[in-house]
């Protein structure tokens, strides 16, 4: 059957991608390469300082976006009364979802690294990735909160709750697993991008780990895309090593939302 | 422990609570649209400042995309030409793919089966742009000039079939979800009138979720059209006009991402240009973008016809 034929393809493509990740990884796998600092010497090169950075900008990010676009879904969802401006504000959120990542590098590069002279700082590409994510946790936030019955709202209003209580005690526990789960995809997707960190002037050889947002900008996806540009046959091995650390960080981050989101269910069931 | 949670003693901190409420979210509304405002408004301006000293009549006409050089010309054609050749290429690949792919999992599949591949699926649109441009890079580009000698390192072809890789997941998504939208009874009586499984999938099922169907399309090739790290990596950086898709390109997110922007001095002509660039991917991504949310909005209503 063609449609068999076709997901099998589909399947044996990842397949491939993954094992040649891994297989051309291997040999750049030991304990020092994920400590040792960058290094222009492809047998010296650690991702040690491009870790860091990934954890840090990972921190920045949901430290963020994550309460900023969950108090705008509550208050669009909650207290916003429909109308004008309800839909003048979902529209735009909708619209910016869509633009590609490379353009809001170069709207955090005039805004926060120029603007605001950041400069290309860890806290400049903490500051562009949760611009990046914010439309789409606002969105799958307000789908979360927008799922929740309304009877459980009507219920706790006519035993005289306020809308606070009714947000705390009913609204985000119910709508909680959602939230978690949508935005956690968001991040995932959002940490993994190196399009405008390289916009906003990520350093590529950096010889020590960031210790605080204002040290240089530094991460693994850049460090993937600097590695892959080098023409000798050894950066292709460190290039998949970062690419492969890469890979789990995103695979810890979903697993830590996973957790959190049974803890949720269980609360509120 | 829903209704229980509500306590009705604890009187004071629960006004004071409730007084903070809507200021403090009302506040995280203005914070968001502000960020989200001034990111729409910087590209705005740069791009009016950039087209006070370029024509945007030769911005659009000409086909020489020089910046850099003692003449600047800037020429964006060669640039969307490549970002148009990308996205079609990717779609070609990724459309007909990904939909017998979502077809098999909602029709055909067995449980076990099903979730091993929505397992891939997930597990593929959390792979990040700049791993699938490595393996276009390492990995499909030797594969192609083995078959084809005479295939530029930096070509259009292994970009396509990554990006079309990249985009997969987006089309086997919303491919399913449309399916899944059709009421079953059409298969039903489909089935009953004696039509084999086949024969009600392609004739009935699917052009029911037809709708549905080119939203995800749609949304796909948005995708597809903003994606950078991949055509930086595999593409190349030639901005030229060409139809081989053996030969190296130049997209307008390529342009961006490869022209090392941070060192731009702010206020120059060619640090503009970067935004007028911007400002052309956000029409065509919008572009794409607005009209697979309008289908979407279309399937929702309902409605075979």
């Amino acid at each position: 059957m063609a449609c068999g034929v076709a997901a099998a393809m589909v399947a044996a493509a990842f397949l491939t991608m993954a094992v040649v990740l891994v297989a051309k990884a291997w040999s750049a796998a030991d304990l020092g390469f994920l400590f040792d600092p960058s290094s222009r010497v492809a047998d010296r090169a650690g991702i040690g300082p491009a870790l860091a950075g990934t954890l840090w900008l990972a921190a920045l990010t949901v430290a963020f976006a994550f309460p900023v676009g969950v108090g705008t879904a509550v208050y669009l969802e909650e207290y916003l009364p429909p109308g004008g401006v309800a839909v003048v504000v979902s529209g735009a959120v909708a619209n910016l979802a869509g633009v590609p990542s490379v353009v809001y590098g170069v709207a955090g590069l005039a805004l926060f690294v120029r603007g605001m002279g950041m400069g290309p700082t860890l806290l400049a590409g903490g500051c562009t990735l949760a611009a990046l994510a914010l439309p789409t946790v606002i969105v799958t936030s307000r789908a979360a909160i927008r799922a929740v019955p309304r009877g459980l709202r009507e219920a706790a209003y006519s035993l005289g709750a306020t809308r606070w209580q009714v947000v705390r005690g009913q609204v985000l526990p119910a709508a909680a697993p959602g939230i978690v789960t949508g935005s956690c995809a968001a991040f995932i997707r959002t940490v993994g991008e190196a399009a405008p960190l390289l916009v906003l002037g990520a350093v590529s050889v950096m010889t020590f780990a960031p210790r605080s947002p204002a040290d240089p900008l530094t991460s693994l996806p850049t460090q993937v895309f600097a590695w892959s540009t080098r023409s000798q046959q050894d950066f292709a091995a460190v290039a998949a090593g970062a690419g492969v650390a890469l890979l789990l960080v995103l695979l810890v981050m979903n697993l830590v939302a996973r957790v959190v989101r049974r803890r949720l269910q269980g609360v509120s069931a | 422990m829903t209704a229980a949670g509500i306590s009705v003693t604890r009187r004071a901190p629960r006004r004071l609570a409730d007084r903070l409420a809507r200021p403090a979210f009302l506040a995280c509304t203005v914070l968001a649209a502000a960020t989200l405002v001034a990111v729409a408004g910087v590209l705005g301006v740069e791009t009016v400042r950039f087209f006070g000293t370029v024509s945007p009549v030769r911005f659009f006409t000409e086909v020489d995309w020089t910046p850099f050089a003692e003449e600047p010309r800037f020429g964006v054609l060669p640039l969307l030409a490549a970002t148009a050749q990308i996205t079609a290429g990717a779609a070609f690949f990724a459309v007909p793919a990904g939909l017998m792919t979502a077809v098999y999992m909602e029709h055909y599949a067995g449980v076990r089966t099903e979730r091993v591949l929505a397992g891939v699926t997930g597990l593929l649109a959390a792979v990040p742009t700049v791993v699938l441009g490595y393996f276009a890079l390492t990995f499909v580009t030797p594969l192609l000039r083995a078959l084809w000698p005479g295939t530029e390192a930096f070509n259009a072809l292994s970009a396509c079939l990554a990006v079309g890789l990249m985009i997969l997941p987006t089309v086997i998504v919303f491919t399913r979800n449309a399916l899944r939208s059709v009421p079953a009874a059409l298969m039903e009586t489909g089935l009953a009138l004696g039509a084999g499984r086949g024969r009600v999938v392609a004739r009935v099922m699917v052009p029911a979720a037809a709708p549905g169907i080119g939203a995800a399309v749609f949304l796909a090739m948005a995708r597809a059209a903003g994606e950078t790290m991949i055509v930086t990596l595999a593409a190349g950086n030639q901005a030229q006009l060409t139809w081989s898709p053996l030969e190296g390109l130049r997209t307008l997110t390529a342009y961006i991402a490869q022209s090392s922007l941070g060192d731009a001095p702010s206020g120059t002509v060619q640090y503009g240009a970067f935004f007028a660039v911007s400002a052309v991917l956000f029409a065509v991504t919008w572009g794409l973008h607005a009209t697979g949310r309008f289908l979407m909005s279309r399937r929702s209503r309902g409605g075979l016809g």
